[in-house]
């Protein structure tokens, strides 16, 4: 009996520790993916069998149901193609596709922003499909959203939308603050403006305040987008200059750099903004603390319009939320600068694993990321997350669909789109890499302390300045 | 005689328990050796070079003269030793009492209390911290400042000021997570023999003589593993500050395990990240040496 209990015991031991073992292994062998494993076939033919892999996240609300139609669509298209959706949610995909790029094997295809572009090139782990896209495929897109897709001489995938990071007020709030919203959608705003605008929308008794001007999240990394959308429009709509010296340490820099102090300190903004994050200040836009927030994408129209009808049904709505007609508005200008829209182009980029991509199956990618990128695909994603269209298959597809939206904010976010800051592709891979870097260890940290009221702009800007010249060199920075 | 030797050992291993010992112990063998010991000597290896999917190149010791020449790295093991030294001591403390208070109570009862104050052990890490930072709202209606106006405190921004975010990290770190110290102290205080209470009471010993005289000095074997063991955990710490303060304001909270988690699956620097790992390896073994030189002397298990 104990000898039947002990090689029971062994068997059982082996196993475990063989399966580790396997497991592992396996892993492995799956990592490389069939797309990877296709694509090594040098005698392929041009329509051999190949299998795209792309890793997906909910783009839009209905975006993740529509992947079996998805594949069969690609596959009726290229019947010789299978593409291989693998959905991932928004908050693990970066994760697991980190995961999958640094053991070598990517998906052919991932939805990501485009900012992330340069981390993975630097890796060398990006596809450069500049051969395989095609003019047809070129000319379907608007420039200035593909541009976003290049680093360097390379194309690393197509834009799936480019979207407008805004502002977005109340609309009652303003009218009551006596601010002409229409007229500030149609010709903008400068700070002096602004700042007095959101000076009218503060409500507050015996030292309370019950609704701000302006909230923007700031909290931990997303300090990041206040900051940027603001000096986009005071003259520095990237951190290289044409001349390709850094931009940061202009006195236009400093000049933001005080507004963003002083609108706190007249108390339009919390003096806790610091920790405002982006759900707190949605809230309190909801909930009518605040007059205008930020960012403001062109989503929150239809957000805004999900909790009006909660209200009305008195079904689940935010607690403490009032009925808001959301207003697209434009950033404020600073010095006299011409406005420019912070653009935010995501998209689907393309991998390349371990072993070198064979031709085949490089065009063969590209056609799946531009399958996804446009026609009926883009057309129904981007009428979903109110966002304009950003190829000309996806207008001719989006004609038929019915789109809900106010026309005064659709007008407005035209115009936005119409300023949004080009990308700069010029800007050289290790340039970029350092702006990248200062901004992690010397901007986000010393703002942080700015909007926490503990250093003054001043002393931001001297730091500021003295990493930007160890970096760059005194000829390396823009100095007026 | 090697032949002799040989024929020794494979005669021990095989015939006997010692096979079947081996047989058992392999399992562990395998995962300690294909999770513990195998990464720890890849990230060696990493830690001389700079790390690409596509292959990597050696840079040498550049990694940890960079570490070394880096603020940040000495301001993160700074903020690292500050939340220690604020949060093991008084974390023991209060295991201690909590642990005091509910031994004379019945079994079940004495059960129940463990079970609650383990609970917070076996929930989510990430639902805690999104309840603390509900706590922390910095606006007025924020639970911890309408406590904070109740005793004439002004509005606090928790997380967002360096003067607050690093008590804040700490705070939380006071009232919560003590269910395993306390359910092994609970362990040592139950394992005191009855007869040196009797002795004491018979020579009219008090509460608090007691407390100095017996249970404390049975309990310095527990003490100093738990504070060992506290200590680790502590310069080990990550997820508080990643997902309350992600280590802001201007790095005030930025803890070691922070950092080497940002240059490892931020900015992909996987070789500078290996070598603070190592380096903070380095630190905590030295800290723990000392710990058991200076008060593991007169300890008897």
């Amino acid at each position: 009996m104990t000898n039947k209990i002990r090689v029971f015991a062994s068997v059982l031991a082996l196993t475990v520790s063989l399966s580790a073992l396997s497991a592992c292994s396996s892993g492995n062998n799956g990592g490389n993916g069939p797309g990877a494993s296709a694509s090594n076939d040098p005698g392929a033919a041009v329509d051999a069998k190949d299998t795209i892999t792309a890793l997906l996240p909910p783009v839009s609300a209905n975006y993740q149901s529509n992947f079996d139609q998805m594949e069969t669509d690609f596959n009726k298209l290229y019947p010789n193609l299978t593409l291989q959706i693998e959905p991932a949610s928004w908050e693990d995909i970066t994760q697991k596709l980190d995961t999958q790029v640094n053991a070598g094997s990517p998906p052919d295809i991932a939805f990501i922003g485009s900012d992330g572009i340069s981390k993975y090139v630097e890796q060398g782990m990006l596809m450069d499909i500049t051969a395989e896209a095609t003019s047809d495929i070129i000319g379907d897109f608007d420039p200035v959203p593909l541009d976003y897709m290049k680093n360097g001489s390379g194309l690393y995938g197509f834009p799936a939308y480019m979207s407008i990071h805004a502002l977005g007020g109340n609309k009652q709030f303003l009218e009551e603050a006596g601010i002409d919203w229409k007229s500030v959608q149609q010709n903008g705003w400068t700070y002096g403006e602004f700042r007095e605008a959101i000076k009218m929308g503060v409500v507050s008794s015996g030292g309370a305040t019950s609704r701000y001007g302006f909230v923007f999240a700031t909290s931990g990394v997303t300090a990041k987008d206040y900051l940027n959308i603001l000096i986009k429009n005071a003259g520095m709509p990237a951190a290289f200059d044409k001349d390709l010296k850094y931009a940061y340490t202009s006195q236009n820099y400093l000049g933001v750099l005080k507004a963003v102090r002083e609108l706190i300190d007249d108390g339009s903004m919390p003096k806790e903004l610091s920790s405002v994050d982006a759900g707190k200040r949605w809230n309190m836009f909801l909930t009518g603390q605040t007059m205008i927030t930020g960012k403001g994408l062109a989503t929150f129209e239809n957000s805004a319009k999900t909790n009006n009808k909660k209200i009305e049904a008195a079904d689940g709505a935010v607690e403490g939320s009032i009925p808001v007609d959301y207003v697209v508005l434009p950033v404020p200008t600073f010095a006299g600068a011409d406005p420019v829209a912070s653009a935010a182009v995501d998209g689907y980029v393309t991998f390349r694993g371990k072993k070198e991509p064979t031709e085949e199956h490089k065009a063969n990618v590209a056609k799946a990321a531009y399958f996804l990128a446009s026609g009926k695909i883009a057309a129904t994603t981007n009428t979903e997350l109110l966002v304009e269209q950003i190829t000309d298959s996806g207008r001719a597809a989006a004609e038929s669909l019915t789109v809900e939206r106010d026309p005064d904010n659709a007008a407005a976010s035209q115009r936005l789109q119409s300023i949004a800051s080009p990308a700069r592709p010029d800007i050289p891979a290790e340039l970029g890499a350092e702006a990248i870097k200062l901004e992690d260890e010397v901007i986000i940290p010393k703002f942080q302390a700015l909007l926490a009221d503990e250093i003054t702009p001043e002393e931001m800007f001297e730091a500021l300045k003295k990493a930007a010249v160890e970096a760059f060199g005194e000829d390396g920075v823009v100095t007026e | 005689m090697m032949a002799r030797l040989a024929r020794i050992v494979k005669k021990r291993i095989v015939s006997g328990d010692g096979g079947w010992a081996y047989a058992f112990i392999a399992v562990a063998l395998v995962v300690f050796a294909l999770f513990t010991a195998y990464p720890v000597i890849h990230a060696f290896m990493i830690s001389f070079q700079e790390y690409k999917p596509l292959g990597s190149t050696y840079v040498g010791f550049d990694n940890y003269v960079h570490s070394f020449e880096d603020e940040l790295f000495w301001k993160s093991i700074k903020n690292t030793i500050v939340y220690t030294a604020l949060t093991v001591p008084v974390n023991l403390l209060l295991s201690f009492g909590v642990a005091i208070l509910i031994l004379p109570l019945k079994k079940w009862l004495q059960t129940s209390f463990k079970a609650v104050y383990y609970l917070p052990a076996v929930a989510s890490g990430v639902a805690l911290s999104v309840v603390w930072l509900w706590i922390f709202d910095p606006l007025q209606s924020g639970i911890l400042n309408q406590a904070a106006a109740f005793f004439g405190i002004g509005n606090q921004n928790w997380l967002g000021t360096s003067a607050t975010s690093m008590f804040s990290l700490v705070l939380m770190a006071w009232l919560s997570s003590h269910g395993t110290s306390i359910i092994i102290y609970l362990a040592a205080l139950i394992g005191i023999d009855n007869s040196y209470y009797e002795a004491a009471e018979l020579d009219g010993a008090s509460f608090f003589q007691k407390l100095s005289y017996i249970v404390i000095p049975f309990m310095k074997p527990t003490t100093l593993f738990l504070l060992v063991t506290g200590i680790i955990g502590s310069f080990q710490v990550f997820q508080n500050a990643y997902l309350m303060t992600g280590g802001g304001p201007d790095n005030a909270t930025t803890m070691v395990g922070l950092l080497i988690f940002n240059n490892a699956f931020k900015y992909f620097e996987f070789g500078e990240a290996s070598a603070q790992a190592l380096i903070l390896t380095v630190i905590i073994a030295i800290i723990s040496f000392i710990q058991f030189k200076f008060l593991g002397n007169d300890v008897e298990y």
